[in-house]
């Protein structure tokens, strides 16, 4: 099993391929940021070999007994680019001409991840990282950036060549050349705990050997030797914590922000669909039902996917709310609006089974003293209602402080903006000091959570209360 | 179109009711035309009263047939008129009360619109006036009772509709309430239309009296 930099998913299986070709076992990957993969290794990931997208990553995982420290090698170089969307008016045409200000959104990996430290490095040696901060998307790993751009969520990107070579949804703008810049190289290592030594060693032999070296150039790679020798001096864990914005309790009043405004956006539309599902049958009855459970039984990472694919930029819709000054991907409306549709069965289901507790004579009655359906409904039947409809609120409420898959998807991870609870606690997991920040985040998570399970019960037991009032004492 | 005390009560109110519903188990179809304005209709528990009350008051909306009052059509199925339970009303008192539980007594009473010193006075002739301020949950059978009949009172009906009113109430109490809801009809022409398993609550209210068996209408001369 090797375990390798993202920005390696499509070189490394052609390189597996050829070393299949002489004889060697087969190979399977595990993909992902280097930031991730790292701390996965120490925490007990199968893996024999590690390609990191950084030395410093490397020899972090060195110091912890992750890798064995002689067998670290130099594997291949990169570049980093600036990339647009393709068919993009105006090219920027230098560094410095990112501080423009029509480029809105600017996608780069996060902030741990090896090109996202690259990128920063290299929009800060052209002193343009102050004017670029404010309008940063940050993707998971450089493959989720390139993503970005090309379906023009951003205006423009800074990932490795070899990632824009293989995407023709996007254009090269330029490239950050020179000894100014940050040279991306990636270095491979044998995993400690492998029980496939000797395979690993091959296996890392042939990927920096002259047949592998062919098939790295052909996809936009730079010779292993351009990257000069491994860092030998262990990096300081701090240089690896490239989280100084993240504020943990700027996560909790964001995740109270988004779930409340998922909350309040979403009760009119419940109470209706709730409603209609426990007092109406009408043709295709249980077809609604089913799209309006959905997101309880379809993975969140899907819903998100779907909601992009509806709402994105580049989609009519999107387009039409964008131009309107409502864009909502990668906004506080989207992580909203994730939270809400995931939220949204279980506030209906709340809601549709307090319809159904209420008796419909109340109604009558109603009826029958001369107050038409509509008024009834409000004098009547939403207030008995009351406190189930609360209780449903609660749950979306619960539900969407804890919604993680559909916002990274939809909204993605941006400090102060869409980075919820969950959100900063997946980036923290990257960052090898943030363990206070952790803790902060989890306890306020569980205590939110506890306490609106707890007004759940509460509002439920009175709403049972309530309905059996008019049987007698 | 209301009788005005002399006119004969039959051409006054002129009920006609003519229709057919499908229940669990019967199927309830009477072409009825009652001829006193104070009519009850007896029978065992299963026989359709309250369905027929129902169907009155405009809240069965599987009812096929015809229904008129006075020159007013409720319900003709052949021409597709149906008037909805709000316009028609009918003070329809059913036989658990149904009292709005997140309203006080007095809340209830006045739902219909009622100004507050009708309320008092509605409450004081059905000797409620102490619980006004209450809930529902904290009444009895008979209070809670009282309260509907009151609450339907209070909202100006054009016919009151009773299902059982009385069957909480204790004896004395009976009497008391029943003078209290003839002399109300009196006053204002209002004709009842009361539903009971109970013989003695027929005769309490009722100058005419039918019998419901089985889904069927028959005349009963008994209490005439």
């Amino acid at each position: 099993m090797v375990l390798a930099a993202s920005s390696l998913q499509d070189v490394l299986p052609a390189v597996a391929r050829a070393w299949d070709a002489r004889g060697g076992v087969p190979v399977r990957f595990n993909f992902d940021a280097t930031s991730r993969l790292a701390p996965q290794i120490l925490r007990g990931a199968l893996a024999d070999v590690f390609v990191s997208a950084d030395d410093e990553w490397m020899r972090w995982l060195e110091e912890r007994g992750g890798v064995d420290g002689p067998s670290i090698r130099r594997v291949a170089t990169n570049q980093l680019v600036f990339v647009v969307p393709t068919g993009a008016p105006d090219l920027p045409g230098d560094p410095g001409s990112i501080a423009r200000a029509d480029l809105a959104r600017i996608a780069l990996a996060g902030e741990n991840v090896p090109a996202g430290r690259y990128a920063r490095a290299a929009l800060e040696s052209v002193g343009a990282w102050s004017s670029v901060e404010p309008r940063v998307l940050r993707g998971g790993s450089v493959r989720g950036t390139l993503e970005w751009v090309a379906r023009a969520e951003a205006d423009g990107g800074i990932v490795y060549r070899s990632d824009a070579l293989a995407e023709d949804r996007v254009s090269l703008a330029f490239a950050f050349e020179g000894e100014a810049f940050p040279r991306p190289a990636y270095s491979g290592a044998v995993a400690t705990r492998t029980e496939f030594r000797g395979t690993a060693e091959a296996f890392l032999d042939f990927m920096s050997g002259a047949e592998a070296e062919a098939l790295f150039s052909a996809s936009g790679f730079g010779l292993a030797s351009a990257g000069g020798p491994v860092a030998q001096t262990p990096a300081a864990a701090s240089a690896l914590d490239a989280s100084p914005g993240l504020d943990p309790w700027s996560a909790v009043r964001l995740s109270l922000i988004v779930a409340l405004s998922a909350v309040l956006l979403g009760l009119v539309p419940a109470v209706a669909m709730g409603w209609l599902l426990a007092r109406k049958d009408f043709l295709g009855k249980s077809f609604v039902s089913m799209i309006v459970m959905a997101p309880l039984v379809v993975p969140p990472v899907v819903t998100g996917f779907l909601l992009l694919s509806v709402l994105g930029r580049d989609s009519a819709l999107g387009g039409l709310l964008a131009t309107m000054g409502l864009p909502i991907p990668f906004t506080l409306l989207g992580a909203t609006l994730a939270a809400l549709v995931v939220g949204f069965p279980l506030y209906v289901m709340a809601i549709r089974a307090v319809f159904d507790t209420v008796d419909r004579r109340f109604e009558e009655v109603s009826w029958t003293l001369g107050v038409p359906k509509a008024p009834t409904f409000l004098r009547i039947s939403l207030p008995l209602a009351l406190p189930g409809i609360a209780a449903g609120a609660v749950l979306a409420f619960a539900r969407a402080l804890g919604e993680f898959g559909a916002t990274v998807v939809l909204a993605g991870n941006m400090e102060g903006e869409t980075r919820t609870i969950a959100l900063a606690v997946y980036s923290l997991l990257e960052s090898p000091s943030g363990r206070g920040a952790t803790w902060i985040l989890v306890i306020a998570s569980v205590v939110l959570s506890l306490v609106a399970l707890l007004g759940f019960e509460g509002l439920t037991r009175w709403q049972r209360r309530r309905m059996e009032d008019h049987h007698g004492r | 179109m209301v009788a005005d005390g002399n006119t004969v009560a039959t051409e006054a109110w002129g009920l006609h009711v003519q229709v057919r519903v499908a229940l669990d188990a019967i199927e309830l179809d009477v072409d009825w035309r009652p001829e006193s304005d104070h009519v009850a209709i007896v029978g065992p528990s299963g026989s359709g009263k309250s369905t027929l009350l129902r169907a009155l008051a405009g809240l069965e909306p599987g009812a096929q047939g015809h229904v008129s009052f006075g020159d007013d059509v409720w319900l003709d199925s052949d021409s597709g008129v149906y008037t909805p339970a709000w316009e028609r009303r009918v003070g329809w008192v059913p036989q658990d009360a149904l009292l709005f539980p997140h309203l006080s007594l007095r809340e209830n009473l006045a739902y219909a619109g009622a100004g507050q010193p009708d309320v008092e006075r509605m409450a004081a002739s059905l000797f409620l006036s102490d619980l006004l301020d209450r809930r529902p949950r904290f009444l009895s059978g008979g209070e809670r009772q009282r309260v509907a009949l009151g609450r339907a009172l209070l909202s100006a009906p054009r016919m009151l509709l009773l299902d059982e009113p009385f069957s909480a109430l204790d004896r004395p109490l009976r009497s008391e309430v029943a003078a209290m809801v003839r002399a109300f009809a009196r006053d204002s022409g209002t004709p009842i239309v009361l539903v009971s398993h109970d013989e003695h609550d027929a005769e309490l209210l009722a100058d005419e009296r039918w019998v419901l068996v089985a889904g069927r209408l028959i005349a009963d001369g008994a209490s005439a």
